[in-house]
């Protein structure tokens, strides 16, 4: 109960210096907290919000399914088998590496101003750090553990799927947490670079006029947004990694 | 199956040799078996021992069917041995349970591969865990367990899949000397109820004698069984056994031999040190 409050404290002080600040400074442009939360009022009363915060969030959904099926997908195949991670590797590493913000005009190129441009822009900012990290977890399998399986009759299939599998879930979770964030800002980036609609949308008009409690407000319900999945994904992982021992002391 | 009745070869080796390429960039050979030529019998308990390094456990593995042999035979249970199989069960130092599934679940693994049903096996899992003392741990995962009991599930699952031979490498390597004696008391009892053929590997010279029918003597590498030694210290066997005056003339016998191959073999890794 503590540790929470502690967190929920120190935000609260954060916001309430922020509104001083702000107060203080005399700028019309400073964004604050009161006005924050009037424009997150007017958002959500006025009603462009919503159908706004569905179609970004659907984007999102595209987007971050297909990267966890390819990424994982891929990972653990590339894991298994040496030819085929050595084969992809120079585009994961490649495509990791650069900036991201350099593809948001090539898919546009591609898929013009449909939907599909922004979830290939998240697929891309959130996959190739999936089949890292699913790599990773398959090549960390205990070795001693996949030789017991051999021993009491499991067969390839049985090995990948008893084994291998339950072994490299723990990080494969883990990456799916931080992957779900970087899908979170492709689709942001997505919105205001390429087709201006959703959640971007609003942020650039709000952006426009320099109101920036407006912009503020967007980032505020995109982090709430992405904070919910993130909890989400926290008691998944918690249910079914349930057996990793805690490692840290309280 | 050939039926096998008692008394008769259940494991026969023959002229087994086996080298090892070095995976550095030396690319040197290390002999590591030396034409090995045994046979164990249906319900012999036997033990191998010998210094570090002199391919005990590699010969376990091979009877195992983990490695393949460079010359030479295995056979079991009157057929070779081609790759592992659930019919050479094992029991590992570093207990191999799956720690995401409970002990009855790591028990019943054997079983689940191979396709029994979910209520046969964790019924046969439940006995085998009462067995080895572990009733009412069922469903306890292995983080929960110390090492003495993660060592018990283990024996219990090799247990579980009834197998011809049970190969035991070492498995109370890491637990603490008074978990160690323990498990050895345990393991006898245990043993007494079906008296598998068991062959286990230890560098320990009291679970050499205490627990073994007969105990291989290997020398250091290239390892060649050097001498076999008869333990009639009777059956069933207890602690009691170090007691006897024959267990002392197997330890000193037993020492005396180790310690030649331990001295040649620090001799040889010195004389390999200072040449390199």
């Amino acid at each position: 109960m503590f540790r929470w409050a502690l967190g929920g404290a120190s935000l609260l002080g954060g916001l309430v210096c922020l509104e001083v600040l702000a107060v203080a400074s005399g700028q019309p442009f400073y964004p604050r907290p009161t006005e924050i939360s009037s424009r997150l009022g007017d958002l959500f009363v006025q009603g462009r919000i919503y159908s706004s915060l569905w179609r970004s969030l659907q984007n999102l959904f595209l987007g971050f399914v297909m990267s966890l099926v390819s990424g994982i997908g891929i990972g653990l195949l590339c894991g298994r088998y040496e030819l085929l991670e050595r084969t992809i590797r120079p585009y994961v590493n490649a495509l990791l590496t650069t900036p991201t913000v350099v593809f948001a005009p090539i898919y546009f190129a591609i898929f013009g101003t449909s939907r599909w441009s922004i979830v290939g822009l998240i697929i891309h900012y959130s996959v190739f750090y999936l089949i890292i990290n699913s790599t990773t977890a398959v090549r960390a399998a205990d070795r001693g553990l996949i030789e017991m399986a051999m021993v009491f009759g499991a067969d390839e299939r049985q090995r990948m799927r008893l084994i291998l599998l339950p072994s490299a879930l723990p990080l494969i979770f883990a990456s799916m947490r931080v992957s779900m964030a970087r899908s979170v800002k492709g689709m942001i980036n997505g919105e205001v670079l390429i087709a201006v609609v959703g959640l971007g949308a609003i942020n650039q008009d709000f952006a426009r006029v320099f109101d920036l409690s407006g912009v503020f407000a967007v980032a505020t319900i995109v982090v709430a947004v992405a904070m919910l999945l993130s909890f989400v994904l926290a008691t998944a992982d918690r249910r079914i990694n349930h057996w990793v021992p805690n490692v840290r002391k309280s | 199956m050939r039926s096998i009745e008692r008394g008769t070869s259940v494991i026969e080796i023959t002229g087994l040799s086996k080298t090892f390429v070095k995976s550095d960039k030396s690319k040197k050979t290390v002999e590591v078996l030396r034409d090995i030529n045994v046979n164990i019998r249906e319900n012999e308990f036997i033990t191998i021992v010998g210094p570090s390094g002199c391919g005990k456990t590699t010969l376990l593995r091979m009877i195992a069917g983990l490695i393949k042999p460079d010359a030479g035979t295995i056979e079991v249970g009157g057929r070779p041995v081609e790759g592992p199989s659930p019919e050479r069960a094992m029991v590992f130092q570093t207990f191999a349970l799956m720690p995401w599934a409970s002990a009855l679940r790591n028990v019943a693994f054997g079983l689940e591969l191979r396709g029994t049903p979910k209520k046969e096996r964790e019924e046969i899992a439940r006995t085998l865990l009462e067995k080895v003392g572990l009733k009412g741990f069922e469903n306890s995962l292995p983080s929960e367990l110390s090492g003495g009991m993660r060592q018990r599930v283990g024996l219990a699952r090799a247990l579980a899949v009834n197998p011809t031979v049970l190969l035991m490498d070492e498995p109370f390597g890491g637990l603490d000397e008074q978990t160690k004696r323990l498990m050895q008391e345990e393991l006898l009892r245990i043993w007494e109820l079906e008296r598998k053929t068991v062959v286990f590997v230890t560098h320990s010279l009291d679970e050499a004698i205490l627990l073994a029918d007969r105990c291989f003597l290997m020398s250091a590498r290239p390892g060649e069984i050097n001498k076999i030694l008869d333990i009639d210290l009777g059956r069933p066997r207890t602690r009691d056994a170090e007691l006897n005056p024959k267990y002392a003339a197997f330890k000193k016998e037993l020492w005396e031999h180790l310690r030649q191959a331990q001295v040649e073999d620090e001799t040889l890794a010195r004389k390999v040190n200072v040449t390199e």
